[in-house]
């Protein structure tokens, strides 16, 4: 069976399923220079971001690694960033940099105000768009891919249908030499026994379930209940009581394969394989790690109905719930329901999902994209100083 | 009839894949087989019992344990979060369960 797909090659090797301009700020007080610059460019991403400013240690580490990580994500072919002052900018353009792509920096304090930081990052925009439009897409193989699955709004037929139809992909993925993410830390309490035993190693296996036991311990510390949150008000609508309830459903979207490797947040996989990215459970947050990481696309199980996307991985809604897939259906890309209503086995609709991520890795566009319900947080630990 | 999935032979909760309505009843598939009766309305996507649950007792679907039972539930009656609990993530307990 014909596995390959179409894709754009980038100069470190990356392929991506995208061609986009990025538009990335630095700080918080660059966004509306972002905003404007995207807004007048046509094939432009713009990536606000709500902190580096303040931030110390771990924090300013993970959110500088972090946009530096959707820079390099090979669905983007060059980015213009947009700084307040030059040594925060430098040094973010210099973490880009490795990846070869094009990369083109205005500083606000240094362009002479917001509009004519936007006149000048609208022109690098507007030339980057025009180099990128001359690139076409070749036939890659589909171990070129780096896939995350992703699961929000979900209700109990995630576990049942979607999430498992999503482990079909997954494991076509791996087996075909690619790499599969799966985040959301919180969505193992109840599940990591199982998800442990599928360690590669000892090592891996302790990763895992230190990265789980991290975040309970966090919620005991803190002397609440994680039922405030998780599972959430629409979860529990969807008939999901418990998160051991939601997180043995939401394992399924793994696959069978091994477990190869933990990544911390934003962090990319090195290793052919499956992957642990230790992420906080809103989508939002998850999206961007995985993107930040380098998946090109990911696979979203949503039950009740959850519309969002990454800015910059494609993100593909899939829904195994009859009432979900018709009431909510301009935010659905794929629909599974046919494995309840009708008995589809879960292999048949896997390998219908699989043509499909095939079809949107090679150019088809999803829902979030189209509508562009599409955002970018990248988590944060501790106080702004 | 409304159909009910069971996923594993060691549970004894079933998902129904139709809305239940009080009195009706539903068929079971899957790991299980026959018919339960509901003695209330259940939503699409909702658990019941399909064999008693003693209060403090281990609830368990896909062969795993999901939670607690905060009460005794009789076998065909709605099981969702005003009678099972989680054990996990409890900060609000001693212990954390």
């Amino acid at each position: 069976m014909d596995t390959a797909f179409l894709g754009y090659e980038r100069p470190d090797g990356g392929i991506g399923v995208r061609n986009s301009v990025a538009i990335l700020s630095v700080m918080e007080n660059c966004n509306s220079v972002v905003r404007g610059i995207a807004s007048a460019v046509q094939g432009t991403i713009a990536i606000p971001t709500l902190f580096v400013r303040g931030q110390l240690g771990k924090d300013y580490e993970t959110t500088m690694a972090s946009l530096a990580g959707l820079a390099k994500n090979p669905n983007v072919a060059g980015v213009v960033i947009i700084g307040l002052e030059p040594v925060t900018t430098d040094e973010l353009v210099a973490r880009i940099l490795p990846s070869g792509k094009p990369v083109e920096a205005v500083n606000v304090q240094l362009a002479g105000g917001t509009i004519e930081a936007i006149a000048k990052g609208t022109r690098y925009a507007a030339r980057m768009v025009r180099d990128a439009s001359r690139l076409s897409r070749v036939r890659v193989d589909l171990s070129e891919l780096v896939l995350g699955v992703e699961c929000g709004g979900s209700d109990t037929t995630s576990g049942l249908s979607s999430n498992p139809a999503i482990g079909v992909v997954a494991d076509r993925v791996v087996a075909a030499g690619g790499r599969v993410v799966i985040s959301e830390t919180s969505e193992f309490l109840g599940a990591e026994h199982l998800f442990a035993d599928r360690a590669v190693n000892r090592e891996v296996r302790r990763q895992f379930l230190d990265a789980v036991s991290a975040l309970e311990s966090n919620v005991l510390a803190q002397g609440v209940d994680l039922r405030g949150s998780n599972p959430s008000k629409d979860n529990i609508r969807g008939g999901l009581s418990t998160i051991e309830e939601k997180a043995l459903g939401a394992m399924a979207k793994a696959g069978k394969t091994p477990l190869v490797g933990v990544l911390g947040y934003g962090e990319a996989p090195t290793a052919k394989g499956l992957h642990f990215m230790a992420t906080p459970a809103p989508a939002v947050e998850s999206l961007t790690g995985l993107a930040a990481g380098g998946c090109q696309m990911i696979l979203f199980s949503t039950g009740v109905g959850n519309p969002i996307g990454s800015m910059v991985s494609t993100t593909v809604k899939v829904t195994g719930n009859r009432n979900t897939a018709k009431s909510f259906s301009d935010n659905i890309d794929f629909d599974v329901s046919g494995v309840l209503e009708e008995g589809e086995p879960i292999d048949s609709a896997g390998e219908r999902l699989f043509a499909y991520t095939r079809s949107v890795a090679s150019g088809e566009l999803t829902t979030s994209e189209i509508l562009d319900v599409r955002e970018t947080s990248i988590s944060r630990f501790g106080l702004s100083m | 009839m409304a159909r009910a999935i069971v996923l594993h032979t060691d549970d004894n909760v079933a998902t129904l894949i139709d809305p239940g309505g009080a009195g009706s009843n539903v068929q079971l598939a899957g790991n299980g087989g026959g018919s339960m009766a509901l003695n209330a309305d259940v939503p699409y996507g909702h658990k019941i019992a399909i064999a008693p649950i003693a209060a403090g007792a281990e609830v368990r679907k896909y062969g795993q344990v999901i939670g607690r039972a905060t009460t005794a539930i009789a076998a065909g009656e709605h099981v969702h979060v005003h009678n099972v609990e989680s054990r996990r993530g409890r900060g609000d307990r001693p212990g954390g369960q």
